[in-house]
């Protein structure tokens, strides 16, 4: 019986050994732990011994089992082994090869730096509003102190569709609603498109604008310089050289023109601003002994075209994806 | 405005560095810049409409003393010789659109004189054409006392000059040879017969000089600017003239100006001078009254102090008047002068301060501020999600103009009662508002196409225009276009077109992402830019918010395109975020899934089966997956295979095979014996 037991087990660790994939490795497993497997027939046939016999046998087939199970899971462990590094050698990837790729698509130039400017006022506690962009000679004029025939309507050169009803040449009346609508004190800025009878290289007759509009106790000069610096430090990431100039504009008083320095060392124009006119306020019905504040309106696509060195507005309304791509 | 330098140094000598005086006047808000013409400096002005003031030699001298802190060498007042007593008669009709007028007749001058070269230099220096002597000298006094003056020949006048409103329809054939009809709110200049010319902007062809003219009537009037305002813009007939009486001259300076034309005149080509006959009336002149400016107030304004000395003496270097008062408040009571019309208020008077005492010496500060968390960014948000998703699903964002050719509209709509029109567009190509962003997606397609780009997807989103019962409306939409293959050409992949399912699954992902896809559906429809049977309309709930499908292919072959690309518009309004999220805490328990393969008419939508599924209120259906769906060879013609996956999941417990196939049975039944359809 031992001898058998001997001959058994030199026969399945031979069966083991000679095993080349895991599949032959789990037949052999089969054939002697399965539940019909001779090992396992071993192990039923103890009942069949003389009892004085049972133990010593017993514990025999039991350690021919465990060196069994044993040197299949030894087998098992290097026949992965192999198994893995064979298909780590048999199919490595070409690393250069392009990767897959799917379609990524970018927002307008014009979209983006208004995002932007957006983002900046709104960290300064500014709110966004909306108007419409067909206005009503009220809005768009009258009520920014721009009476009927006075000649700074010919700064503006209008789109009608009748007497009353016109594309707003400006972002201002977005102002007034915002002031209509929440009274004050008001913290805005007011994007969108506007439109002016007017093309050439640095005119389209459609462009964006970005309108801001704070009134509230106690605001003057120096703040309208502090935020618009700040501003424009922010948007172009660097310390600017600004200067405020007098201009005109019928809604605000006193008026600035804001330059900056080019890197070539010339003053550019790139907003135009000042304090409320007072007027614009009674017309409204608020105190203008109590409130006061200021206002500003700035061209979108000239503040892209700085920041992106872009010469042509027109390039803007071409949609020509090599243009509209670089912005990715 | 253009003035060569050397006319205001033979003014004022010190002006030397002419770099400083442009810089120093620009920082003062009058906008100018030096050029270049013929080797002399020429010095270009962009002057406000409020600073009627400065369009002129001795405005601008006034401007460069205020500045210079340097008092202003005034120009020399000339009083000429009288050689005769002959003058016109008078009759201002309305003293209250002009309440100046004056005039002077000049008899016997030499009309053989041609301008001196100096003259005529200076002229075109100014940007001037020279006419003949008296035009030329009256521009050359124009420019540099800031007076418009107008010259008739004395001949042409029937016995008087008359200032009136004109007629309802009364023409004039003007200087220019062109005629105008004028209405009541014109004022004219006429004689007993005819008009001699439109006040304050041209006169008439019939009144003009001529070679043969040796007499004239010289006229220098001070116009009502409110009378003036707009009347240019109305004719679209614009003068040096008509320039600066709608911003208002000087109601002083008139016969100052009639001196000086008769001045240079008399030198030129002699004449006989009748005396100065002229028509004031003192009540209409426009008189500047005194102003209260307050100290806090430029305090509060402007957020600095100015020492009140230096508030005095900018004020003087301004020729304001001034006189301290105390109303209770320091302040002053100051008097702008008579050229000023554009200092109305004391906020005109702060930024007169402001403007000659430096902006740059103001400092900056940071306000205090009240905290706001107001989620008002909300709506950028909104528009920067879809923008996102769509630039990952490859669109590139465009952004076109808002008006396009009447043919351009006429495209996505087969009639334009409701068209909104502008009145004076720019060409006909920019004429009516859009209806729809479609055209414009369709133009930018077939540019890009030409420039050799391929898979093209663009979105826009933009306001769209109508009119209806002549008040225009706008609405704000979402558009979209898809055209080429599926994926750019690389390897690994084969290229297939991008198609309808495509961008329904882009759409249906900016319905999850606002989490309204429940109440989204799509129905065939007809649509004229569309292709029949491979269009939809998309609703939220019964409300319809937009469409979707591929161009009409009689419209992408007449816009010779090689495939039909496929196009979406939306309501952008009526995307509006669902702000519930119903969070479920039910414990996970397995699901099962079983296939079912469905034989259906090939017309038959998908849509209509699955209703009916849902009809049957299975309450641990969970899902259902449409995952193939076949026509060909092997089924009839007229049929289409679809293969569903049904996921049945409980809330409440794991579900066991016999009631997943009673739930089985009962879809099997109503397929078979309710729809009568095959499974296969």
């Amino acid at each position: 019986m031992t001898g058998r037991l001997s001959d058994l087990s030199k026969q399945a660790l031979k069966d083991i050994r000679n095993s080349s994939t895991l599949e032959e490795l789990d037949s052999v497993r089969v054939q002697y732990l399965g539940k019909k497997g001779s090992v396992s027939t071993q192990l039923k046939n103890l009942s069949e011994l003389d009892p004085s016999d049972r133990p010593r046998i017993g514990k025999e087939v039991n350690k021919l089992k465990k060196l069994v199970e044993q040197e299949v899971a030894n087998k098992k462990n290097s026949l992965s082994d192999a198994n893995i590094k064979s298909n780590i050698e048999g199919s490595s990837l070409d690393v250069t090869m392009p990767g897959r790729t799917t379609m990524i698509g970018n927002l307008h130039p014009v979209t983006s730096t208004l995002n932007d400017i957006e983002k900046i006022f709104l960290n300064a506690g500014f709110l966004v509003e909306d108007g419409p962009e067909i206005e009503d000679e009220y809005h768009n004029f009258t009520a920014l102190n721009i009476p009927e025939n006075h000649p700074a309507r010919a700064m503006h050169d209008t789109f009608y569709f009748n007497a009353k009803y016109l594309l707003r040449t400006h972002t201002s009346p977005i102002q007034i609603r915002s002031m209509e609508k929440n009274g004050v004190p008001i913290r805005v800025i007011a994007p969108g498109k506007v439109y002016r009878r007017d093309s050439d290289i640095t005119h389209t007759p459609m462009f964006h604008q970005i309108e801001g509009l704070v009134i509230d106790k106690d605001i003057n000069f120096t703040h309208l310089k502090g935020i618009l610096h700040d501003f424009i430090n922010t948007y172009f990431e660097d310390d600017m050289k600004l200067r405020f100039r007098p201009s005109y504009f019928p809604f605000t008083e006193p008026s600035a023109e804001v330059d900056l320095l080019s890197k070539d060392n010339q003053w550019l124009e790139i907003l135009g601003c000042g304090m409320v006119h007072p007027k614009v306020l009674t017309n409204l019905g608020i105190d203008n002994e109590t409130y006061n504040g200021y206002a500003f309106g700035m061209g979108v696509e000239r503040l892209a075209m700085l920041k992106y060195g872009i010469n042509d507005i027109r390039l803007f309304y071409e949609n020509d994806l090599n243009f509209l791509n670089q912005f990715k | 405005m253009k003035l060569p330098v050397e006319w205001l140094q033979e003014h004022n000598k010190k002006i030397t560095d002419v770099h400083d005086l442009i810089h120093k006047l620009t920082l003062a808000g009058i906008e100018c810049e030096l050029i270049d013409h013929n080797k002399k400096q020429i010095i270009d002005f962009s002057l406000t409409p409020n600073r009627a003031d400065c369009f002129s030699l001795k405005g601008i001298l006034q401007e460069i003393a205020a500045i210079n802190n340097k008092g202003l060498k005034e120009l020399r007042n000339h009083t000429s010789t009288i050689h005769h007593n002959q003058t016109i008669p008078l009759e201002i009709e309305s003293s209250h659109d002009c309440p100046v007028f004056v005039t002077r007749v000049i008899k016997d001058f030499d009309n053989n004189v041609n301008s001196p070269l100096w003259l005529k230099d200076r002229l075109e220096q100014c940007g001037f054409k020279s006419i003949n002597l008296v035009v030329d000298i009256a521009n050359y006094v124009m420019l540099e006392t800031g007076q418009p003056l107008h010259t008739y020949d004395l001949d042409s006048i029937d016995s008087k000059i008359i200032v009136r409103r004109a007629k309802n329809k009364e023409s004039i054939k003007i200087l220019d040879g062109s005629s105008r009809v004028l209405n009541n709110d014109f004022l004219v200049i006429a004689d007993k017969g005819q008009s001699l010319g439109i006040a304050g902007i041209m006169g008439s062809e019939a009144s003009g000089i001529s070679e043969n003219t040796t007499s004239i009537v010289l006229e220098s009037a001070y116009f009502n600017f409110e009378t003036i305002m707009g009347k240019s813009r109305l004719l679209n007939l614009y003068s040096e003239a008509s320039l600066r009486f709608e911003r208002g001259v000087d109601p002083n300076i008139q016969s100052q100006a009639i001196e000086r034309f008769t001045e240079l005149l008399n030198q030129e080509a002699g004449g006989n001078n009748g005396p100065i006959k002229q028509a004031i009336s003192n009540k209409d002149k426009p008189e500047n009254n005194f102003i209260f400016l307050r100290k806090n107030h430029i305090r509060k304004t402007l957020g600095i102090t100015i020492p009140n000395k230096s508030i005095v003496n900018i004020l003087k270097r301004l020729n304001m008047e001034l006189q301290e008062k105390d109303f209770g408040y320091e302040g002053w009571s100051v008097k702008a002068p008579s050229y000023r019309f554009d200092l109305q208020d004391e906020c005109d008077l702060i930024e007169e301060i402001a403007r000659i005492y430096g902006y740059e010496k103001i400092p900056e500060s940071t306000e205090k501020q009240n905290i706001n968390l107001q989620l008002n960014s909300l709506r950028t948000e909104k528009r920067n999600e879809i923008s996102n998703l769509l630039c990952n699903f490859g669109y590139s964002e465009v952004v076109n103009y808002s008006f396009v050719s009447p043919a351009m509209n006429l495209l996505s709509k087969k009639s334009c009662s409701d068209a909104l029109d502008i009145q004076n567009p720019l060409s006909i190509d920019m004429s009516v508002m859009r209806n729809s962003l479609w055209p414009g997606l369709i133009n930018n397609l077939s540019y890009n196409l030409k420039r050799q780009q391929n898979n093209i997807r663009l979105f826009e989103i933009g306001k769209i225009f109508s009119s209806h019962k002549k008040i225009p409306d706008e609405k704000l939409v979402l558009s979209g276009l898809v055209y080429g293959n599926r994926h750019n050409e690389q390897w690994g992949e084969t290229s297939s077109s991008i198609d309808y399912y495509d961008v329904k699954g882009h759409l249906e992902n900016i319905f999850n992402q606002f989490r309204v896809i429940q109440n989204i559906s799509f129905k065939t429809i007809k649509h004229n830019l569309l292709c029949p049977g491979k269009s939809a309309s998309i609703r939220i709930k019964n409300r319809t918010i937009g469409f979707v499908g591929e161009l009409n292919p009689e419209l992408s072959n007449e816009l010779k395109l090689d495939l039909n690309p496929v196009m979406f518009e939306l309501d952008y309004d009526a995307l509006q975020t669902n702000k519930n999220i119903s969070h479920s805490s039910s414990k996970y328990y397995p699901f099962s899934r079983r296939d079912l393969s469905i034989l259906m008419d090939r017309d038959t939508e998908i849509n209509s089966i699955i209703k009916m599924i849902d009809a049957l209120k299975i309450k641990d259906l969970s899902n259902i997956i449409i995952f193939d769906t076949y026509m060909g060879e092997k089924i009839s013609a007229d049929k289409k295979s679809v293969a569903l996956g049904l996921i049945f999941q409980s809330k409440s417990r794991t579900l066991n095979d016999d009631e997943i196939d009673r739930y089985m049975l009962k879809i099997n039944q109503l397929i078979i014996k309710k729809m009568n359809l095959t499974i296969r």
